[in-house]
């Protein structure tokens, strides 16, 4: 097959077992101290600054980045047991989520020393969150196509004009990495892609306003962040002006790859585990066995990224692959459950199968949707079959 | 990417060019040229010990040669006699016929097994039974068969029978694969009893066996699939460029990445010689769910064609199609995993699944 889409096994690695066990004895003691209650989706809906900052005081956040910056220098791999435990206890993960996983490393390849030194040891002891801003309201998977504006004045300085969308829990979060258009677009199918430029952007500065979007259920995690002649200082440039479209591949790549990609849904499948070994019966074993050996499947490919990671590299088609393989898992988690199990779905269930089936019901349209649709992730992996 | 067995893989391929492919006919029970061949360079002994008359080589040579000879439709008892019925032997203490000599394995519950002499360890055995669904039944010299234990006795006797002479039926699987029945009347057998756990390893074995041969098959449905779509013109373009046509082949790729990484992860765990049962199951089950993806796209995306029996394509999808459904199919072997998972209850779902690969 196309050596673009397969990697390498991931070694094993006796390092993530012991943060392994060391997260789920945190985890127990949590959940036993009814500190959190397990949900869906919770690094969507998950909002708890404390329990971030618990993370952070063990080490759990910043995992891989360096010492000077706050960081633990440690492995992908072990970074990708913590968060894989984390998700399967549907912990509540949502506050620092996006600063970990994307926004850090985002700043650490192309920040300043100046941007690393302030936001980095705060990201990664719990304290400092961000949020994606890149769809609009226009511009959703054709994200070249952005219209949101950052024009220098005579300071230096960018006065930003726009509107951005989907920004998860920016009414929660600090900052959030912004891409504008600075220049014009070039010639050709691929000059939308010059002349973007991604900033950093404080959100409690003048201009900026967060307005709700709810979800269908009526929860509040997106937001549309609106500029209106915002400005934002000179030096919060985030790496090149015109290298926009070239920084938000590279953070694509950590946005895609992850465990929450195929786990958003797992809350659910270990609800249904508890319902099946209570009635033994033959179908509802037949289904957990067949969900089990996709989520299995989908581990060894997440883990396959995580060493990749390790070794430097940047795997974004075997990222996209992944994603669209495991979010279409996600939602087919409660598909199937739904299929051998009778109870009523309702978020008020007195039955907590019924209401982990609810929730993730409810949050089914976003797992295919959020990150790059499904159909742009095939068009990824089209690429890397050698079709386009 | 370059391996420790791109030799082993290189020489096997190396063995098929010197064939015509796809020697499965109505008259044709399997390719005896084809084993021949292999048996003379040694490959029909890859991964089982030379003192125990096998060629040596480690365990991922022996996948090498039966992946090889799975995506090139070879129709030859490799994966039963390399991963399956040798090993099996071996472990149980038992010998190893002659690797030029075809081996399978018949997991047969309805034949049951008593002892000729004391019964304890390896030793004499009298086999009554039919065996069903036997691989290569007719064709393999050896027959492992994997019996019901005496009255009483837990677990289950694995015996190594002479087929010579046996009466067989003459039934095929859906690519043509003989998979008739044995029957045992009163058969002689050298033989050893096996525990419960024992025998379930044997079984997984099989399983996987079969899971690395659909994996193989499903990589080359792929790229036969891509190459397809790369040359076929239609509208003045090449399939490919419709993005219609790339969705399915990405999907494709989605669902053939996956077994791949699942199925080396459970044979990693056979290497580390851990608890393969659960993650045979597991592969088994994943490589099975694979093949109505692939199958089916790999099917639209060559139209009419590979619908013919001139084309190839059907020499790989009709395994497909019959191997995900042997060694145990999808359901039993997702109720196996699903009740192995449970087996510290029903709160330990997730400690049970980062233990399996």
């Amino acid at each position: 097959m196309s050596s673009s889409l397969t990697l390498a096994p991931a070694p094993p690695s006796e390092a993530a077992e012991e943060v392994r066990a060391q997260v789920r004895d945190f985890l127990a003691a949590e959940l036993a101290a009814g500190t959190f209650t397990t949900h869906v989706d919770t690094w969507l809906s998950g909002v708890d600054p404390a329990f971030s900052r618990k993370l952070g005081e063990r080490g759990w956040l910043g995992m891989t980045w360096p010492k000077e910056y706050g960081g633990h220098e440690r492995t992908a791999m072990e970074r990708y047991a913590v968060t894989e435990e984390l998700l399967a206890a549907g912990a509540p993960v949502a506050a620092h989520w996006i600063a970990d996983r994307q926004s850090g490393p985002n700043l650490l390849r192309y920040g300043t020393e100046a941007q690393r030194k302030e936001i980095l040891p705060r990201i990664a002891a719990g304290e400092c969150y961000f949020v994606i801003g890149m769809s609009e309201p226009d511009s959703g998977s054709d994200l070249a196509s952005i219209r949101t504006r950052a024009v220098r004045n005579g300071d230096g300085d960018f006065v930003v004009n726009g509107a951005k969308v989907w920004t998860s829990n920016a009414h929660h979060s600090h900052y959030g990495i912004v891409l504008v258009r600075t220049g014009p677009p070039g010639e050709g199918p691929r000059g939308k892609h010059q002349g973007l430029t991604q900033l950093l952007v404080d959100l409690s500065l003048p201009g900026i306003t967060i307005n709700p979007i709810r979800i269908l259920d009526g929860g509040h995690h997106f937001n549309e962040v609106v500029f209106d002649d915002a400005v934002v200082p000179g030096d919060m440039l985030l790496g090149e002006e015109g290298a926009g479209w070239h920084q938000v591949t590279a953070e694509l790549a950590f946005e895609r790859s992850g465990p929450e990609r195929f786990l958003s849904t797992y809350p659910l499948l270990a609800e249904f585990a508890r319902r099946a070994a209570d009635s033994g019966d033959a179908a509802q074993l037949a289904t957990l066995g067949r969900l089990s050996a996709r989520l299995l499947a989908l581990r060894q490919l997440s883990l396959r990224i995580a060493a990749a990671l390790d070794r430097g590299e940047l795997p974004d088609i075997p990222a996209a692959l992944v994603k669209d393989v495991g979010t279409t898992f996600e939602a087919d988690v409660a598909e199937e459950v739904r299929k051998v199990v009778e109870v009523p779905v309702s978020l008020d269930s007195p039955d907590p199968l019924g209401r982990a089936l609810a929730e993730a019901q409810l949050h089914s349209p976003g797992y295919t949707l959020r990150g790059g649709t499904n159909e742009i992730l095939r068009g990824i992996v089209a690429r890397g079959l050698g079709l386009r | 990417m370059a391996s420790d067995q791109d030799l082993v893989v290189e020489t096997v391929q190396d063995v098929l060019a010197g064939h015509e492919p796809f020697a499965l006919t109505a008259d044709t029970a399997w390719d005896a040229g084809l084993w021949a061949d292999l048996a003379e360079a040694g490959l029909t002994g890859v991964g089982l010990p030379e003192e125990a008359g096998g060629s040596g080589g480690e365990l991922a040579d022996a996948i090498a040669v039966v992946r090889t000879l799975a995506s090139g439709a070879g129709a030859v008892p490799v994966a039963e006699q390399l991963l399956v019925a040798g090993p099996a032997l071996l472990a149980a203490g038992l010998d190893l016929p002659d690797p030029a000599e075809p081996l399978t394995l018949a997991v047969a519950g309805a034949v049951t097994a008593a002892p000729s002499d004391d019964g304890d360890g390896p030793g004499r055995w009298t086999l009554t039974g039919t065996a069903t669904d036997v691989a290569w039944a007719g064709v393999a010299r050896h027959v492992a068969v994997l019996a019901a234990a005496p009255e009483g006795i837990d677990g289950a006797v694995l015996a190594l029978v002479d087929a010579q002479g046996l009466a067989t039926s003459d039934a095929r699987n859906l690519a043509g694969e003989p998979r008739g029945s044995l029957v045992l009347a009163g058969a002689p057998a050298s033989g050893a009893l096996l525990t419960a756990e024992q025998a379930a390893v044997v079984r997984a074995r099989y399983a996987l066996a079969r899971a690395v041969q659909l994996g193989a098959a499903l990589e080359r449905v792929l790229a036969w699939t891509v190459q397809y779509a790369g040359e076929r013109q239609q509208f003045g373009r090449p399939l490919g460029k419709f993005q219609s046509v790339q969705m399915q082949l990405a999907q494709m790729a989605g669902e053939v990445t996956a077994v791949t990484a699942l199925v080396d992860a459970a044979v990693h765990v056979l290497e580390r010689d851990e608890d393969v049962v659960l993650a045979a199951a597991a592969a088994k089950v994943r490589a099975g769910a694979a093949v109505e993806v692939v199958a089916r796209l790999a099917h639209q995306v060559h139209g009419a064609i590979g619908f013919t029996q001139e084309y190839r394509l059907h020499h790989l999808t009709r395994r497909l199609w019959s191997w995900r459904d042997e060694a145990g199919s999808e359901l039993t072997w997702s109720r196996v995993l699903g009740a192995g998972l449970l087996s510290r209850g029903g709160d330990e779902l997730w400690p049970a699944l980062t233990r399996v690969v």
